[in-house]
């Protein structure tokens, strides 16, 4: 197992190094000055001249590469161009916001997709059935920004009963609060921040997990063993969730490892819309401003938690299914 | 296990058929699966719009009239009501599902050219090739792959072409990645080893024996691809980075007409409407042929 | 055994859970100070501790001498003073300088006042005024508005409470830009990033915190010079997207919004009386920049006859809503210098066709795109995608302008690109726009002098770069009044600029905002004397 690990490990060396590269390039191609957006309107050219020979800008872009990379293995993610702070702090200050609403979007979406999935496995081609696909195909059909604005409206503007846009406190600072407070308003408020974001960020992963369980609880319930157990007058519930959906996890684990990197992809259009502070927002304000730095930092940090979320799939894989490791 | 191994269960390689499926055989299939029948109808719905836009629609797509602008549905003979311009609605959403066809088909077929090409390549030598592609797939792969687009389309400048090229170019991993497994799969079967035997070229046992054993797969993927091309065009226009007017795809016209949420629903809603039903449509045509092929693999 | 085990695990949890459920309770903290700043209601007082903003964007970096983002622009109003203030006229009024002595029009003494700290304690002297303006006017340290200040020669420190500016030439528009926040000498020689992330003024608020993308808190400065502000707590919430800014005003989560905003939604909450709407006159306009050197825009009658298929009135009543109203020249209503004999080019497309057929367009190979010498009319119109309501004018223009023959290509990049191909001329007809006009001199002498930084479209006339350079130096008011409405007769009629339309300038608040002054500025100061009621 910890060859394992140490050799996947290893693995993710050259593609991180393929990502910063591919990242670099990319960001070099795209039009903009950023001395110019940094200046603004009013600076002369001389202006723009003097502050792209300080920023670097003027070297040759190998060496403004090999300069990125230098400080990458320094662990040094360089300055914000605009924020003039480290990108490391912001990112930082950025992740957590990311993670506890992909966590929380992920959450939502298992507690959708799981009994969605094994009801519309059980009672296949029943009205269930069919309802439940067809929430499925709505999830991964309808443009999360439209759904965002469509829940803002109805549940902020209408009912009034959630707020409309951004984060209340920490979800985490929020638990601990009402562990030593007995209150649970920290709880609460936090929470109703993050259930209109999480959700429209969530229900597209709930409509691919629902498909997906129910495809592996079809394919495990068709397999002898349940049969066999059927036979032996296990009781139908006991059959589903002891037998087949332990089976049918394999897959789905695979899965919500998969849409876990979705969701943090899929983060930058639903903190647009929600003003929700994470990296999705700080990303997408970083290629607006041209501020690379941000931008590439930004994405090697997803990149890596992407991969890690990867490696520990796989491991989660290996211990269900041992057979795994030999091969 | 690593991961470039690790393909979508959705498309799990132990599925896979191992024998050719005749394409003809497939359609004369689709009417057997509930699901790709109604995605079929509605596919064809959407083409037939396509095709016939100048038929069906009521207006010309591009008059506008500002007197007249934001007619609710119904209105002065404006089946859908009429847009920002006074432009009509329906005409514009029936013209638009040629922009948004034209997206979604054209940046899968590119997608499709670039994963299926390196994916043969990457299967049929292995060794060292197959290590470079497998790593460019996981690079791709463990990249946001919205923001890969955005990147690509503020690179290229926005417009149709360009965004069109951008989806193709982020969304070519699945195909390279299930057309590898099928190749790996079937690389030592006797007939292949056979063919090589007799002295057939590679290019000729890649392309007459290989690639038609992938191709139920690869039809499955790109049309459920088609479905995520078409919503992510409307994402980008979402965040400024669409097409050029006066061309409108329904992305467009739903990222457009939300600024007019409150005062003028029908300006998205009926744009979004399109989108979910032909996203709907290719979806269902995808499952329907993934579970006919799946089935036939079973029966067989 | 092990299902005995399971059972019995999940028996304890839920006992666990039970008991942990009967000591909670749910109620709101009473105490505000509590770290919950989110509270949405506050029984016990009528009076708000708190008032919330939402603005569009995050800010950069908060020194004022380095910020140009308008989000930095409503932190540092309130945080920093400047030598003046300028009133909702334009007129600059006392701040920290209590009078000024221009009479030697090129060595100008200001007298500070004595009684004022900054944030942090410190005494505000006149070495703070001689180390802001010597950081200004310094080139590498890199200020955005470096060239505003380009006439102070240098600043002298006459007494702990005087300063003298010596200026290279007399100038008029200087003491108008002298507005400009007083940053603390011994923060700001230190160097480090205090003065981006945490600034420290004189001013009537303290920033307290800085959510990066998510909110800007500030609280009183109760030693204020110009007296404590009404209200204890300020806090300004990012909110990117247009429609959920005004959405959040709408649910209460917010009491103010201000341009830029969508015309539709100003409209809607006109006609809801739980919501005032303010509308001014703005401080910019939004224009068509003509290339010059393009080969075919150098000639003067096709950017005339393009200027009359130009239908302002329909843009602004329709597209803009009557938020932004028709402009003709480069002077906006606002100003002093305002005149309404200039007439521009009234929509009239009969007097299109006379100007192209004399340049010699026609539509011979009856394509319906005019040509000469074989070859087609066709331009690029180009624009940036962040403002949809200039995206939507292109399109109508694109419309308007191929209906009447001239093949016309819409371009519509991000701003960064956008604002790259203008600086480099990479361009033929742009739509954009000047803000922050608080003297003619802004919208004339950088963008229509020869040698002007601003000047994307390469205009050149020695006529106008005369009358812009004796603009600055001139300092009688009347004289400057005919030497810009000159210019601007000039630039108008030559078609540099074919102004679409002047900006209007809208604040939208919860009724149960009362106090607050708007300034056509956009600038929120006038929340110090805001208050909140329930």
């Amino acid at each position: 197992m910890a060859t394992f690990i140490l050799k996947r490990f290893l693995q993710l060396i050259p593609v991180l190094l393929g990502i910063s590269i591919l990242v670099f390039f990319l960001l070099h191609l795209i039009p903009g000055d950023p001395a110019l957006t940094l200046l603004g309107q009013d600076a002369t050219p001389e202006d723009l001249e003097r502050l792209r020979e300080i920023m670097g800008l003027n070297e040759p872009l190998y060496i403004q590469l090999l300069v990125f990379l230098q400080n990458l293995f320094q662990a040094d993610l360089g300055m914000s161009i605009f924020q003039d702070t480290p990108v490391i702090n912001l990112i930082a200050k950025h992740l957590p916001a990311t993670l506890e609403l992909a966590l929380i979007a992920l959450l939502i979406a298992l507690i959708i997709a799981i009994p969605l999935g094994i009801v519309s496995a059980v009672k296949q081609f029943s009205w269930l059935d069919y309802c439940s696909m067809f929430f499925a195909q709505i999830g991964v059909s309808m443009p999360v920004f439209w759904m965002g604005l469509l829940l803002i409206i109805g549940f902020s503007v209408n009912l009034n009963i959630l707020p409309s846009f951004g984060r209340g406190e920490p979800l985490f600072e929020a638990i601990g609060q009402t562990i030593q407070t007995g209150n649970f308003y920290y709880v609460m408020e936090s929470l109703k921040h993050l259930i209109l974001p999480a959700f429209t960020l969530g229900v597209m992963s709930a409509a691919l997990i629902t498909r997906m369980v129910r495809s592996a609880m079809l394919e495990v319930l068709k397999e002898d063993y349940i049969r066999t157990a059927e036979a032996k007058g296990v009781r139908g519930i006991i059959v589903i969730i002891k037998h087949a959906f332990r089976n049918a996890l394999i897959p789905v684990v695979t899965i919500i490892g998969l849409q876990f990197g979705n969701l943090l992809g899929g983060a930058i259009v639903t903190e647009t819309v929600f003003a929700w502070p994470g990296i999705g927002r700080l990303v997408i304000t970083a290629i607006s401003q041209r501020d690379f730095p941000v931008v590439q930092g930004c994405v090697l940090m997803i990149a890596l938690i992407f991969a890690l979320i990867n490696l520990i799939v796989d491991i989660l894989y290996a211990i269900i299914n041992p057979k795994i490791q030999q091969v | 296990m690593e991961l470039s191994k690790q393909v979508q269960p959705e498309n799990k390689t132990s599925n896979l058929p191992k024998r050719s499926i005749p394409f003809r055989e497939l359609l004369s299939l689709l009417t057997k699966s509930k699901s790709a029948l109604i995605g079929g109808i509605f596919v064809l719905i959407v083409l037939f719009c396509a095709i016939f836009a100048p038929i069906i629609a009521t207006h010309d797509p591009y008059e506008m009239d500002m007197s007249n602008r934001l007619l609710t549905p119904m209105e002065d003979g404006h089946i859908l009501g009429t847009d920002q311009y006074g432009r009509d609605l329906f005409t514009r959403i029936i013209y638009g599902a040629r922009v948004s066809l034209e997206v979604g088909l054209v940046s899968v077929v590119l997608a499709m050219v670039i994963g299926v090409t390196l994916g043969l390549i990457s299967g049929y030598y292995g060794g060292w090739v197959d290590t470079i592609i497998m790593r460019i797939v996981d690079i791709f792969l463990s990249f946001p792959v919205l923001l890969l687009a955005i990147a690509l389309v503020a690179a290229l400048g926005p417009g149709i072409e360009n965004v069109i090229l951008a989806l193709g170019f982020v969304y070519w991993t699945n195909y390279a990645r299930i057309v590898r497994a099928n190749v790996l799969s079937v690389k030592e079967e006797e007939y292949i080893q056979a063919a090589k035997t007799i002295g057939s070229n590679n290019f000729r046992i890649i392309f007459y024996n290989i690639l038609p054993n992938c191709l139920a797969p690869i039809v499955v993927v790109a049309t459920l691809g088609l479905g995520t091309a078409i919503v992510s065009e409307a994402t980008l226009s979402f965040l400024g980075l669409g097409i050029q007017p006066p061309e409108s795809s329904w992305g467009w016209a739903l990222a457009f007409g939300m600024k007019f949420i409150r005062e003028a629903p029908h300006l998205s809603i009926y744009p979004g409407l399109a989108i979910m039903f032909t996203v709907l449509g290719f979806n269902l045509l995808g499952d329907g042929i993934r579970d006919l092929t799946d089935s036939k693999l079973k029966r067989n | 055994m092990r299902k005995k085990n399971g059972y019995s695990i999940l028996l304890a949890f839920t006992l666990i859970f039970a008991v942990f459920l009967t000591g909670c309770s749910y109620e709101e903290p009473t105490n505000s100070s509590n770290g919950t700043s989110d509270s949405k209601t506050n029984e016990s007082a009528s009076k708000r501790e708190e008032i919330k903003v939402g603005l569009d964007v995050d800010a950069g970096t908060m020194d004022p001498r380095l910020s140009k983002d308008t989000t930095a622009t409503r932190v540092t109003e309130l945080v920093y003073d400047g030598l003046v203030y300028l009133t909702a006229n334009l007129e600059a009024e006392p701040a920290l300088a209590t009078e000024w002595d221009n009479s030697d029009p090129t060595g100008w003494i200001f007298t500070l006042r004595e009684d004022v700290t900054f944030h942090d304690g410190e005494p505000f002297t006149a070495e703070d005024v001689k180390y802001t303006y010597d950081s200004l006017i310094d080139p590498d340290f890199q200020a955005p508005y470096a060239s505003l200040f380009e006439p102070i020669e240098s600043v002298e420190v006459v007494s702990e409470y005087q300063v003298k500016f010596n200026l290279k030439d007399p100038s008029a528009p200087l003491l108008n830009y002298m507005d400009i926040g007083i940053v603390p000498k011994h923060i700001g020689e230190k160097n480090d990033t205090t003065l981006s992330n945490a600034p420290i003024g004189t001013g009537a608020y303290k920033m307290v915190g800085w959510d990066k993308n998510s909110k800007i808190s500030f609280e009183a400065n109760e030693d204020y010079w110009n007296g404590a502000p009404t209200t204890k707590k300020l806090t300004y919430f990012i909110i990117p997207d247009n429609s959920t800014r005004v959405a959040s005003l709408e649910s209460g989560d917010i009491d103010l919004v201000h341009s830029p905003l969508s015309p539709q939604d100003i409209k809607r909450l006109k006609d809801n009386d739980q919501f005032v709407v303010e509308e001014l006159e703005g401080l910019g306009f939004t224009y068509l920049n003509f290339n010059q050197k393009h080969p075919i825009l150098a000639d003067l009658k096709v950017r005339q006859a393009i200027s009359h298929l130009v239908n302002k009135e329909v843009i602004s009543a329709d597209i803009y809503q009557g938020m932004d109203t028709p402009g003709t020249s480069p002077i906006i209503p606002a100003s002093w210098a305002f005149d309404d004999s200039i007439a521009g080019f009234p929509y009239d497309t009969d007097r299109a066709a006379e100007l192209f057929k004399e340049a010699g367009w026609e539509d011979t190979d009856g394509d319906s795109i005019l040509d000469k010498d074989g070859e087609k009319l066709s331009i690029i119109l180009s624009t940036h995608s962040e403002d949809p309501n200039r995206m939507q004018a292109v399109e109508y223009l694109q419309n308007e302008f191929t209906k009447y023959g001239v093949e016309t290509e819409v371009q519509t990049s991000e701003w960064p690109t956008f604002s790259t191909a203008l600086q480099e001329g990479n361009f033929d007809i742009s739509l954009v726009g000047w803000l922050n006009l608080i003297d003619p001199d802004r919208s004339f002498y950088n963008p229509f002098h020869t040698n002007g930084g601003s000047n994307y479209g390469k205009y050149s006339n020695p006529a106008v770069d005369k009358l812009v350079e004796d603009g600055r130096t001139a300092l009688d008011l009347e004289e400057r009044k005919s030497i810009y409405q000159e210019a601007a007769k000039i630039v108008t009629e030559e078609v540099a600029y074919n102004v679409l339309l002047y900006q209007g300038y809208i604040v939208m608040h919860n009724k149960n905002l009362k106090g607050f002054d708007p300034h056509p500025r956009g600038s929120l100061y006038g929340l110090k004397n805001a208050e909140a009621i329930n």
